[in-house]
């Protein structure tokens, strides 16, 4: 049974056909890869996954549990995490404790006056592992909002991960990045799949960074799917590359 | 944590100034229920803020909780005879009672609409203690009654006839109150409750069911609201529906921006200057609501971080 | 009875008609600037106090037109001189502002004009039953109706056919997009900010021949004005006629069968449509 499975999803904003019958499945371990040229309905898409949006037809199935039309925060309780095109962190608050709220959250700590003293220990440390695999131990104090693009986003990814998630969408993770940073993402989102062994799913730009991390690439071109498959599948399929290339016109 | 060193010796300031403030507010030419009415204001303030400056919620309706306090309090002891305590109890469930009925009905709306509805639900109050004559003493107030005296079997207080001994049981109230304000945002919860404020959709997305959190965060801040109703009750002797106004409402946000909404002690701070500006210029001119209309507007474009806001440094570590 | 009822459903007509116009003037600066004008009351308040001044100078219909006017130029000059600072910023703080302008212009009035009540008069033409058997419709009440009903008009046909409207209308639903067209959004939103002072001077005014004038006369009309945009719908201005007139006839009739609850059923109202359609009746999704 794939983690997550999406059956025939669409959804329109009035006339406007944004997303179009897409289907996907995802298995578990795996990093998958949407890719398509601007306005295909990349974001639409993750939207309709993580529940910002409910689709105008077809369903969302997760963990073999429909979860159409929930809320979010269901969907993040049931292990989806999520990452935005725009870095949506805590501008106010330090690097440690972004990390820190979304561990509590994990230790299902959310009404409570109190960690016990126990659970208090794990959470730090917690906190400071998550410091480490994410290279922010000499920001870890520093305010959020003040961190370069790259480090900013690496804390929201690791906000994300903070979550214990089974899945994890990653909305244009290198956006707006130099090479360096871009290089420095992916390979924090490299050890991220390896190490920690999570299934991720994640929309770029970035071809290098796609070919080199991606097990499979589904390919979306005005709101449909075009194509899917291994890396080299889609490296060589001509209707992807006439979709691309049509569009530099 | 790390944190707590910081927090050491601001709070030991603040206990030695309140505690020994009716004995330096005369030398200044205050009095001692000025200092009560610091304090009681500065609490309904600190109370707002939970919800202004930690959560993020402009809630511009509070004085609906805090006069529920005072009617509260009046009608308990002026109708139902009790003791002190049992009175703040009363207008304490009562303000807190409303504002939990109020506040799920508003949960859903944002920003200055938010704004509007908890401003117009605040009238709605106030029409009731105007019209409701019979009950409530209508524009004239609620009179008859007077603080009781506490009698706690092994020794007694005579808050009634003693200026300085009510002072120093509002003060032991409002530094109980502010602990567990205090305690609740370094918790946990207290930190879902900044996250919401920070960034609403990032919150949602960690799993926070936001109408929930700020649903508590709002009844939360009208319980102790409510409390400093109650206190400014007895601080009078006297309730009319002055403390239902939107007027009232906001001064307590201005309290809370003046002093800092970021900051656990600005709003009281914030209510020390209101209090002692409004005392000094209503007795001078008859033109004071000019005098505050425009401490309103001075604030608002030349200390819209407050004073303790200037003080800190940017990169404070000072989140909660 | 039926004329009883007839009588206060009319009264609540008319005042229906006065909360509109506040309202719209209200609502027509909330949805371009996103700031409530908690001032609106104090600058109702002004018109009808310009006028008392002009009225011995330039007669009743001179006052009507010029007062309006001088009090939207004297919106203008604070919207520029206070109100623009703060757009960029958290709603509170100019929510804080026009609180304070409040404070202000109302003290400013009772300065000016003195704490006491003032007479306005009406043109005694004006002021008459029009029928013996419907006592209560006056001329002066018919013409409040008649014009009110013309500046919402004037009002509906300047959004609808004149570039300004064009461009308030679009700026209401996305201010970026209209200034990368080109389009001055300073002055844009200067000029809407006066044109919604000047429906408060109008409805100043007219508040002033019905109730007489007292520096607290803003202060009391504008939580109507408020649950008016409430129950009608946040940023639809049809909704804000509508809420306005709903409430105004609902307390008419309420006076009717429960005199001491006119006021409240408004707020009866605005609860009932918070819960059962939180974004008011003609309200748009996502507003809120």
């Amino acid at each position: 049974m794939s983690l997550l499975e999406i059956r025939s999803a669409s959804r329109s904003f009035g006339s406007l056909l944004a997303v179009d019958e897409v289907s996907m499945a995802v298995e578990t371990g795996e990093l998958r890869a949407v890719i398509g040229p601007n306005g295909a309905g990349k974001t639409t898409f993750f939207n309709l996954i993580s529940g910002l949006l409910s689709p105008t037809a077809g369903s969302i199935i997760f963990d073999g549990q429909d979860v159409t039309g929930t809320k979010p925060a269901t969907r993040v309780g049931l292990g989806m995490a999520r990452t935005f095109q725009i870095t949506e962190i805590f501008p106010e608050l330090t690097v440690r404790e972004n990390l820190l709220i979304p561990v509590e959250l994990a230790a299902g700590l959310k009404f409570s006056p109190r960690a016990p003293a126990a659970i208090q220990e794990l959470i730090d440390q917690r906190v400071l592992d998550l410091l480490g695999t994410g290279n922010l131990d000499a920001r870890a104090d520093r305010l959020a909002g003040e961190l370069s693009h790259g480090d900013q986003r690496a804390t929201e990814i690791m906000m994300a991960l903070a979550l214990n998630p089974r899945l994890v969408l990653l909305d244009e993770p290198t956006a707006g990045m130099g090479d360096q940073e871009t290089y420095a993402i992916a390979q924090l989102i490299r050890r991220l799949h390896r190490d920690a062994k999570l299934t991720i799913v994640l929309i770029e730009h970035d071809m290098r960074v796609v070919f080199n991390l991606a097990d499979r690439i589904t390919v979306l071109d005005r709101g449909k799917l075009l194509a899917e498959g291994s890396p080299k599948e889609i490296a060589s399929n001509e209707v992807v590359q006439a979709a691309y290339l049509g569009k530099t016109e | 944590m790390i944190n707590a060193a910081r927090r050491f010796w601001p709070t030991v300031t603040v206990c030695l100034i309140l505690l020994a403030m009716p004995y330096w507010m005369p030398l200044f030419g205050g009095y001692t229920e000025l200092s009560t009415r610091i304090l009681v204001l500065g609490l309904a303030a600190m109370a707002l803020n939970f919800l202004l400056g930690f959560t993020g919620v402009l809630s511009f309706g509070h004085a609906a909780y805090f006069g529920l306090g005072a009617y509260g309090v009046g009608m308990a002891i002026k109708y139902l005879g009790t003791g002190t305590v049992s009175a703040i109890a009363v207008g304490t469930c009562a303000g807190t009672l409303a504002a939990a009925l109020v506040g799920r009905l508003i949960v859903h709306l944002r920003g200055v609409y938010f704004a509007m509805v908890t401003i117009a639900f605040g009238q709605v109050f106030y029409f009731i203690a105007f019209r409701w004559n019979s009950v409530t003493g209508g524009d004239d107030g609620l009179t008859g009654w007077r603080r009781v005296p506490l009698d706690f079997g092994i020794a007694k207080l005579d808050i009634l006839a003693g200026d300085k001994s009510f002072y120093y049981l509002v003060l032991v109230v409002f530094l109980a109150a502010a602990a567990a304000m205090a305690a609740l945002i370094r918790s946990p919860f207290g930190r879902t409750l900044v996250a919401i404020r920070e960034n609403e959709r990032r919150a949602r997305f960690l799993g926070i069911d936001v109408e929930r959190h700020m649903w508590f965060s709002f009844v939360i801040s009208s319980l102790f609201v409510s409390i400093a109703g109650s206190l400014f009750a007895l601080l009078n002797n006297f309730v009319d529906p002055r403390v239902l106004r939107w007027d009232l409402s906001g001064s307590f946000v201005i309290m809370a921006v003046l002093g800092g909404m970021r900051s656990f002690w600005g709003p009281l701070v914030g209510a020390a200057v209101f209090v002692v500006l409004q005392d000094y210029v209503s007795s001078k001119t008859e033109n004071w609501m000019s005098f505050v209309g425009l401490f309103f507007v001075l604030v608002v474009l030349f200390f819209p971080r407050g004073l303790l806001g200037l003080l800190r440094r940017r990169s404070s570590h000072e989140s909660a | 009875m039926t004329q009883l009822v007839l009588f206060n459903v009319f009264n609540g007509l008319i005042v229906g008609a006065f909360y509109a116009l506040m309202a719209l003037g209200l609502s027509l600066i909330l949805n371009l600037s996103g700031v409530i004008n908690f001032a609106h009351g104090g600058f109702l308040a002004l018109g009808g106090y310009i006028a008392f001044t002009l009225v011995p100078y330039v007669g009743f219909w001179g006052g009507l037109v010029l007062a309006p006017v001088l009090t939207a130029l004297i919106g203008l000059l604070l919207e520029k001189v206070l109100i623009r600072r703060l757009y960029g910023r958290d709603p509170l703080y100019s929510l804080l502002l026009t609180f304070g302008l409040a404070y202000i212009l109302e003290d400013a009035t009772r300065y000016i004009w003195g704490a006491r009540s003032l007479p306005y008069e009406v043109p005694s033409w004006l002021n008459y039953s029009l029928s013996p058997g419907l006592f209560f419709l006056t001329g002066y009440r018919l013409f409040m109706v008649a014009l009110v009903a013309a500046a919402v008009a004037g009002l509906f046909a300047l959004l609808k056919y004149t570039r300004l409207g064009m461009r308030i209308r679009a700026g209401t639903l996305d201010l970026e997009t209209v200034s990368v067209l080109g389009v001055n959004v300073r002055i844009l939103r200067n000029v809407n900010f006066g044109l919604g002072i000047y429906l408060a001077g109008i409805a100043g005014v007219l508040a002033a021949g019905m109730l007489g004038l007292q520096p607290t006369i803003g202060a009391s009309l504008i939580m109507p004005s408020f649950v008016a945009i409430i129950v009608g719908g946040l940023g639809s201005l049809p909704g804000t006629l509508l809420g306005g007139l709903l409430i105004g006839v609902a307390s008419g009739v309420t006076a009717v069968f429960a005199p001491s609850g006119t006021e409240a059923v408004i707020y009866v109202i605005m609860a009932i449509v918070l819960l059962v359609r939180p974004r008011g009746l003609l309200g748009e999704e996502g507003r809120v």
